[in-house]
Parts: structure tokens; sequence; C-alpha cells
């Protein structure tokens, strides 16, 4: 079986690598934490495009979104305009839909927290966790080195068991030179790989150098997928907290 | 003087010993026929329970639908599928189904949505006929759902109030509707309890946007074999998948046949013990007889003679005391389909197991070969009885069984 193969290799891994404190700067905690920053910073504001793509349909959204620490965020549809002013508020660990049509706001349950958000290959899930990734598992730098022609570091992470966490494995590749992402990998619990979040376009935005488009590909579906590119972005803008309101959601 | 003429007038004669082994088969075969009937209407009940709210006999899917359940593995333009399983003397119910979000308040639930031909339902099916509260659908009336009692519990709602629906509709848009409660199932089995959001064809499609299709047409033919149905399901719809319930579901199918082979253990065993009753009876009639066999082999009887005499008697007594038996047990049985046995005193209101739900009312259902059964085991567990005593006396010395007491 590989994926037995694999856990023995990377637990071995692990545990040779923290027998062995990394002497190298940064530590992997630093790059997982600057990893989770890299799209939150205080607040943030701006606009993406987010293409899906599946066996059936393909559509595009654009949607503005706002963004204050980790607890707080909300998207908004602006086009197609079928879809106009649809809206997800997500404080905390709860979730809210905003649907104009029918002009109801209505709470997402948790049974439903790992549903496809608006139809894509995210999950309500990924939106709403606020946990950060040091936090929630185990890690330690798995390699570094050259791989396919760029200098990467890569950074294992295993679930803590107590922690409420969905996947059984987490690689995050890094460029070694900017600590930028290259490739997410999410393996499910029996280590199976279940989707890969690729990052492109690394370019200045809002102040910040960072790869601009992220695109994910569930591993049981090759040919689908969701492409979310950011179009504008600012970041540490003051934000009301009025803003993440249910009051909010609805105007 | 035939054998026959002979056991007549000896059984005319001795008319107390006569009535009491005649009552024993004879009461016998009348359990053994009510005991087989009762039992196939309880299998017959189970089964209806099973078919008759929304699986029916057979189902047909698009290929694929019944590993996936995707939207988009569908049966296209399902029309002129149901009318020609129609003129074939089927009934058919098409359906659709998806799944998504119900929201009330700040309770919301997922559901699973089946579109439904309202008066194709109410023709085929008995679903209509559980409601706990409110109406079943008509075509004109739009915008309503009928829930399962769980899942109307779980957002807390009665007939007549708003619901939202939230579903990715078939071209990935999000597709959301409001709806008004139109009534609330009954408890007819787990899953349709627990995630069940009855609304028209139409309102379906215009919430999930999938055009003219069926994910699923039922059908039924309640007189009919099962495999023959499945058969002509799938010779009409040749792209389609047939399947009957048995197929669809079994677990349950096999625990039927469980059950089916444990009544039958049950009525063997029953068999067994009034077999002995009447063995019993047929010994002691003819042991009280050896001494009278006795004076007819004195006289020149051949032992053949007394072997044939005996048994010929033991089979004409078997012979009408099974005719009585088999047509008492027969009408009983009968009387029983129409008057059935409630057992409403030990269950309270009927019980439900793994989907099924079975009401209080017990109905028997008697079929031709009950009474063979029945009746053709007596006749041998008769002549049986009456040949081992019939041999004894026959191999007799005359003077020892003269002086048998």
């Amino acid at each position: 079986m590989p994926t037995r193969t694999t856990t023995t290799v990377a637990a071995l891994t692990l545990a040779a690598l923290c027998a062995a404190p990394a002497a190298a700067a940064p530590s992997a905690r630093e790059l997982l934490d600057r990893f989770d920053d890299l799209y939150r910073g205080e607040s943030a504001h701006g606009t993406m495009t987010m293409k899906v793509t599946t066996a059936h349909w393909t559509r595009e959204l654009k949607i503005e979104f706002w963004s204050k620490g980790r607890e707080r965020s909300l998207a908004r549809i602006l086009a197609p305009t079928k879809e106009k002013g649809t809206a997800t508020l997500k404080v905390d660990n709860d979730m809210w839909n905003f649907l104009p049509k029918v002009d109801r706001v209505i709470k997402i349950p948790s049974s439903m927290m790992g549903d496809a958000w608006m139809g894509s290959h995210f999950t309500n899930d990924d939106l709403v966790k606020e946990s950060r990734m040091a936090d929630d598992f185990t890690f330690a730098i798995s390699f570094t080195g050259a791989r396919d022609g760029r200098e990467v570091v890569e950074i294992t992470c295993l679930p803590k068991p107590d922690a409420a966490v969905v996947w059984g494995k987490v690689v995050i590749e890094l460029e070694a030179k900017s600590d930028l992402p290259l490739r997410v990998r999410y393996f499910d619990e029996d280590l199976a790989e279940a989707r890969v979040m690729t990052f492109a376009n690394v370019r200045a935005v809002g102040g910040r150098t960072m790869p601009t488009q992220m695109t994910i590909v569930p591993s049981d579906k090759p040919s689908e997928s969701t492409v979310v590119t950011y179009d504008q972005i600012r970041f540490d803008l003051p934000l009301d907290d009025s803003l993440f309101s249910l009051r909010a959601l609805q105007r | 003087m035939s054998p026959l003429h002979l056991a007549w007038r000896n059984l005319a004669r001795n008319r107390g010993r006569t009535a009491i082994t005649g009552a024993a088969v004879a009461l016998s075969t009348t359990l053994l026929v009510v005991t087989f009937a009762l039992t196939e209407g309880m299998l017959n009940q189970l089964v209806d329970s099973i078919t008759k709210h929304l699986v029916g006999h057979v189902q047909l899917h698009a290929p694929g639908y019944r590993a996936e359940r995707s939207l988009y593995a569908a049966i296209a333009a399902p029309g002129a599928l149901v009318a020609a399983a129609e003129a074939e003397g089927l009934r058919a119910a098409p359906r659709t189904y998806g799944f998504g979000l119900l929201s009330h308040g700040t309770k919301s639930a997922g559901a699973t949505f089946i579109g439904v031909d309202p008066a194709r339902e109410k023709a085929t099916f008995e679903l209509w006929r559980q409601l706990a509260a409110g109406d079943f659908f008509t075509a004109e009336r739009r915008g309503q759902v009928i829930l399962g009692s769980r899942l109307a519990r779980s957002l807390n709602v009665g007939v007549g109030d708003e619901l939202v629906a939230i579903v990715q509709a078939a071209d990935g848009s999000l597709g959301n509707e409001l709806y008004r409660v139109g009534a609330v199932l009954r408890s007819v089995g787990e899953s349709l309890d627990r995630g069940a959001a009855l609304l028209l064809a139409a309102d379906f499609d215009q919430l999930f946007l999938t055009g003219d299709v069926a994910h699923e047409i039922a059908l039924t033919a309640p007189d009919r074999p099962l495999d023959e149905v499945t058969t002509l399901a799938a010779a009409l719809a040749p792209d389609a998948e047939a399947k009957s319930w048995r197929q669809l579901m079994p677990a349950i199918s096999d625990m039927l046949e469980m059950s089916r082979a444990l009544m039958f253990l049950f009525g063997a065993i029953f068999f067994l013990a009034a077999a002995i009753g009447v063995l019993n009876t047929m010994l002691m009639a003819t042991h009280d007889r050896v001494r009278e066999l006795g004076v007819i082999k004195a006289i020149g009887a051949t032992p053949l003679r007394i072997i044939v005499e005996v048994t010929t008697e033991g089979l004409l007594l078997a012979l009408i005391a099974t005719l009585l038996g088999g047509a008492l047990g027969a009408a009983l049985s009968l009387w029983l389909e129409s008057h059935p046995l409630d057992l409403a005193a030990f269950s309270g209101s009927g019980f439900s197991f793994s989907g099924l739900v079975w009401d209080t009312l017990w109905y028997a259902k008697l079929l031709p070969s009950h009474v063979v059964a029945a009746v053709a085991p007596m006749w041998v567990a008769s002549v049986a009885a009456a040949l081992y005593p019939a041999v004894k006396a026959a191999r007799l010395d005359p003077v020892k069984a003269m002086t048998h007491v």
C-alpha cells in the first residue's frame, strides 16, 4: 500500500527532524505562520474572480470581500446578475448566507460545513477556519532542495489528536528564497490525496508581494477546478465591526 | 365386501371413536391452514409496507444514478416511458431527486428534495395517505413542500410555515426559493422521516433547473410476479436500469426471506405436533381393536387383508376429516382476509423497523397451496398411524389377540 509507505516515511522523517532541531532560519513555525497570514492581515478588502469548472458546467463569479482579523469576514457576489447580492457572513465559527432573491438570511448548519461554498471546490469550512496551522498540527520541514527546477522547502503537517481538522495530512511546499507558497496538498484521513492547491501569478498588490492566483483541483476529479484570482486587495485598512453583522449582510 | 365398504361400516359402528379421531385430524388441518394463511398474510403485508409508500415493485434509473445519486444521471423526457409502462398495465410514478438545505428562522437542516407528479403518486402509491397534518399536493398548488416527520421537527415547523430552500442547481448556480409547508408526513421509515421534502415536479425543476427529467420511475403491478414485471420494465427502458425492490433493498429482502423460512419452520413444528396427536389417536383406536382383529384373523382373514382393511379405514377417516377441517380452515382464513386480527392491544399504534412500517391489523392471505400443504401430510400421517398397529395386528397369533386386554 503506497499510502502506508507514505505514512511511515513521513512519520520517520518527522521523528528524525524533531530529534535534531533545524539549524537554518526561518523555522517551520515561522514559515507556517507566514503562510497563514499571507492573505489576512489585520484587515483586508478586495475583489476576486472565482472560476469554477466541473464536468457539467463552468461559471465565473466576481466577489467583493472584507475581512477583519481571523474572526470576521464578508463576501458578496457582484456578478453574474442572477446571483448578484448573494452574500456570506462569517463571525467566529458561525456562517450565514444572504439570498436576495428570497430576501432571507439562513444560517449554515454545522453539518453542512464540509459542503461546497457557492458551488466551488472550497468548503464552507475553508472559509470559517480561523485557528492557526501551527496550533492544529504537529509539523516539521520534511524536504529542502531543488524540485521541479525550483528551490523549495516542504513542511509536512500532521493533525494533533484533539484538533478539529478534517485532513489526515497537509503538505506545504514553499519557494525557498521568497517563502511564498507554491503548492499545498491535502490528504484525507486515510492519507489519500484529496485536493491540491497551487499558487501562481506572484505580484505586488496592496503593498505585499504574493501569489494572486490559487487553483484548487480535487484529486478524484482532476478535470475539475476552482481558480481564484485576486483582482485587487488592500490590507490593514480601518473596517468597522458593524460591517460584519446580520444587518449589514442583508444590505 | 370391499375393504372400502367394510371400512365405512367399521367407522359408522364406532361413532364415538370415529368422532374423536376425526375431530383431532379435522382440527389439526384447520389450524394448519389458518397458520399458513396468516403467515402468508404477514409476509405479504411486510412486502406491501415496503413497496406501497414510495418504493414500488420495480424502479427505473439512469445507469450509474444509484451509486452516485448525481443530479445529472437522469432519464431524459420520462413522459414517453411512463406512458409506455402504463400501456402495459403497470402503474408508474416519475420522480426527481436533489439534495440541499432547508431553513426556517434560525434552524437549518439538510434535506432530500423529491419532485413528484401528484396525480400519479396518488393513483399508484399510498404515501399521500400517510399525512400527520395538512393535505397532499394538487397540481395547481405550487410552492408547497411536504416534510418528513423528523425533518419538520428539527426545523420546528408546522403546516403553513415558511421555508427557504437552498440548493446547487444543475447549472452550478445557487438555487433558492421560498416554500410553505403543505403537509407533514407520519413516520414512514428512517430516511423519509429524517430528510424528505416532497414538492411538485414543476417546483423541483424551478429550484434545480433540471428540465424534463426523472431520476427514478417507480413501477407497481401488485398482481403480477416480480420477475415478470422486472423483465417487462427492462424491455420498456433498454437504456435504463430496471431493479426490483428486492435488488434495491437486498437487506430487507433477505430479512423477509429469513422470516418466511422461520415462519414455515414454525409451521412444520406445528404440523409435527398435530401429526403426533393424530398418530396417537389412531394408534389408540387401532389398539382398542386388537381383539376384534384377532377374531377376524381367526375366521380366516389373511394378514394382508387386515392391513388393507385397517389402513383403508384410517385413510377414509382422514379423507373425511381433512375435507371438513380443510373447508373450515379455508373458510376461517377467507374470513380473516377481510376481518383482520387487531394487534393494537399488544403494540399500540403499529411498529416500524428498519424503514418498514407495519400496522396493527393482521390480515390472512389464503393460497390453494396452503390447503394442500395442510391436507396431504395429514393423509400420510393418518395412514402411517394406522399402518403400524395394523401390521402388528396382522402378525398376531389370533388366540393371543383375542385374549388381548
